[in-house]
């Protein structure tokens, strides 16, 4: 008797098992890798972790994917740094076998990820990675949902254009990022046309002690001046420049949001402020429903605006599982396919990806606004949008003389 | 360039310089003490701006560093005589082989140890302790209050270790122990208890770095990674063991990759100095004020 109910409940599992795929095939893994300790933005990285998590929350409360597969998230920490990035690629892909990951954030660990991505075949997302020579490469497995650098550059030398800056200085890091924002500046300062003249530096990204050449940029008497850090080299420059006279008096524009953040204040206090900063949101913004309920969901459990690096590592999880139902294939050659064929619903608009020409190859380019505070302490939704013209909501103020 | 440009260039060199002569000092005390190298100097720089920022966020207030500066520096004289007792003490008794290698591992060791438990414990974000000071002029130079203080705070401590080593009986043991460590044990000098001192004394040097650089060049986990690499470019420079050498190759390096990053490149500042490094090790292998060993 015994025997025979063990071998019907035996049988009935088996039934289970070999009718639901789902169950059968247990969890769909999603890699994130991403900075989370320094030298790397591991502010950013946080962020980036924090999206990627409420979207597989989301996903895994309704019903999960592919017919009621859960979304694993495998979180790796980059450092900022290429070998931690290839090492944690080849980690996730071998020995996790996630199906794609997201989180790139540092364009110079982006590019050792991309192309052991290509020979491993795992679809690898650029969450905030700009450099241009990324999707220039027209890699098969790397896909962009974020700027890139020449349109940052083109929309700099607008403003610089429409502000009537006379002499503007750039100092950039070391690495693909900042020199490569320095190579375009040079370049589409002489097709633009840019009446200005242009002095750029380029300093080791782990000196910490940047007083000679922020002295030198100084004494050149620049009218704008261009800070090309990422993680805490951005605040190190501030900071100095500050010390040395050379902030508020001369505008100063920061090349990516950072000072979104909550850690801006805490870092740099009074000397934060009158800085010009590159967002890709605002909390003005019109969102798509889906990123309306990220924002609220955001709000209610952080009790602050969502940051950019997570809004866009939320749309990056989601459409990846949008693209697996699409595509109904967990396959990273199949969901490959999947992304190129459809079109997907991010946070601000809807995403393609296309094969265009240059690094405008699977790249999708969200919005670009210059803000600017102009009072110590000043919350992020507060703070003006000074640029595009048709967007903005008031004009950039120049700091009193110190 | 004019002068007025060329003397704002030198002067900045010369502050960071100095400022590096402390961070240098506590690697060739320790090392003229105990003949092993501290790889993870840097760690109890970071330890030390972290408890200062920790006393000034969360205890005392941010107006009163220069009483968070002194404590940050005894806990981290504390920690280093734990670290020694029962750490590193073990290898200078019964006759321990490759004693050099044991001090590296663990020294080491300490190093990613210290780091991971400050991304655990404080995260992996940066801080600032608010200003010490206000912003004034050094001459030509314009400088930030904070800089100033730790220009000041260094020479001061510099000032005070010198006091210690030439005039007080610690200080003489000490020099005997530089000089011979079996000679001083024959004048009845505890040399183990002394190595402890020591220790402490040389990490609680870098920890008063940290706390005073703390508001200039942030509190992170990695902060300390510049005071160990200057560290050790600076008493090769110097001359490993001499503690004058580790102020004057401070204030040599400073000064060269001032100029060096202003007249040549930014881009290659940590070059300069390696490129002296290199001619010292060329032409005079034992840096400007080392000696050459002699052994019998």
């Amino acid at each position: 008797m015994i025997n025979a109910l063990r071998s019907f409940l035996l049988a009935v599992l088996a039934t289970v098992a070999l009718t639901s795929p789902a169950l059968a095939q247990g969890a769909v893994k999603i890699g994130v890798l991403t900075p989370l300790s320094p030298p790397g933005d591991a502010a950013a990285g946080q962020f980036i972790v924090r999206g990627a998590k409420m979207a597989a929350e989301e996903i895994n409360g309704k019903g999960g994917v592919l017919g009621g597969r859960k979304i694993e998230l495998i979180v790796e920490d980059d450092s900022g740094t290429p070998e931690k990035g290839a090492a944690g690629l080849r980690k996730l892909a071998s020995q996790d076998k996630v199906v794609a990951v997201v989180g790139q954030f540092h364009s110079s660990v982006a590019e050792a990820v991309q192309d052991l991505a290509e020979q491993l075949k795992v679809p690898v997302f650029l969450t905030q990675a700009s450099a241009k020579k990324l999707t220039e490469k027209h890699l098969n497995y790397t896909f962009r949902t974020h700027v890139i650098d020449p349109d940052r550059v083109t929309l700099w030398n607008k403003w610089i254009q429409q502000q009537g800056f006379k002499r503007v200085a750039l100092l950039a890091e070391n690495t693909d990022y900042g020199v490569g924002l320095v190579e375009e500046t040079k370049k589409q300062f002489v097709s633009m046309n840019v009446k200005a003249e242009l002095k750029t530096m380029i300093f080791d990204r782990a000196v910490v002690d940047l007083t000679p050449q922020i002295l030198e940029i100084k004494n050149w008497k620049p009218d704008l001046f261009i800070n090309i850090g990422i993680g805490t080299p951005v605040y190190l420059i501030s900071k100095q420049a500050y010390d040395v006279g050379l902030l508020p008096g001369t505008p100063m524009l920061i090349s990516y949001d950072a000072p979104a953040r909550p850690e801006y204040w805490n870092t740099l206090g009074e000397k934060g402020t009158f800085a010009t900063f590159i967002v890709y949101y605002h909390p003005t913004m019109k969102l798509t429903p889906r990123g309306e309920a990220f924002r609220t969901r955001y709000l209610e459990q952080f009790k602050e605006q969502p940051v950019y690096g997570g809004l866009n590592a939320y749309a990056q999880v989601m459409l990846l599982a949008d693209a697996m139902n699409a595509g109904k294939t967990d396959k990273p050659e199949d969901i490959v396919k999947s992304l190129l064929a459809n079109k997907f619903v991010g946070w601000n608009g809807t995403i393609a990806f296309t094969r265009g020409e240059g690094p405008y190859w699977q790249q999708w380019t969200p919005p670009m606004l210059f803000l600017q505070y102009t009072k110590p302490e000043q919350a992020f939704p507060e703070a003006k949008i000074i640029y595009p013209p048709e967007l903005k909501t008031g004009d950039l103020m120049l700091a009193p003389k110190r | 360039m004019d002068a007025f440009i060329l003397s704002q260039y030198v002067l900045s060199g010369l502050v960071i310089g100095v400022i590096y002569g402390l961070m240098a000092l506590g690697i060739t005390f320790i090392y003229s003490i105990m003949k092993m190298i501290n790889w993870s100097m840097g760690e109890f720089y970071m330890i030390g701006s972290y408890v200062q920022y920790a006393l000034l966020a969360g205890v005392l207030g941010w107006s009163l560093w220069y009483v968070a500066l002194p404590v940050a520096m005894v806990s981290v004289f504390l920690l280093g005589l734990l670290v020694q007792r029962f750490l590193l003490r073990p290898m200078y008794v019964g006759g321990v082989e490759r004693r050099d290698e044991y001090a590296t591992i663990v020294t080491i060791a300490l190093m990613v140890l210290f780091r991971n438990l400050a991304i655990v414990l404080g995260g992996p974000n940066q801080y600032a302790p608010r200003d010490y000071a206000r912003a004034t002029t050094l001459v030509t130079l314009p400088i930030s209050g904070n800089r100033m203080v730790a220009l000041i705070g260094t020479l001061v401590l510099l000032a005070l270790f010198f006091l210690v080593i030439k005039t007080t009986w610690i200080g003489r043991a000490f020099r005997g122990a530089a000089q011979n460590r079996v000679g001083i044990q024959t004048a009845g000098v505890d040399v183990l208890r002394l190595d402890m001192l020591a220790f402490g004394v040389g990490v609680a040097l870098a920890a008063a770095a940290g706390a005073l650089l703390a508001p200039d060049f942030l509190v992170y986990p990695e902060n300390g990674a510049i005071s160990t690499f200057k560290g050790f470019e600076i008493i090769v420079i110097g001359g490993l063991g001499s503690i004058l050498g580790s102020i004057v190759g401070g204030i040599l390096l400073g000064v060269i990759e001032a100029l060096g990053s202003v007249f040549l490149s930014p881009a290659y500042k940590d070059l300069y100095g390696f490129v002296l490094l290199i001619a010292l090790l060329v032409f005079r292998p034992t840096g400007l004020f080392g000696e050459r060993e002699r052994t019998v």
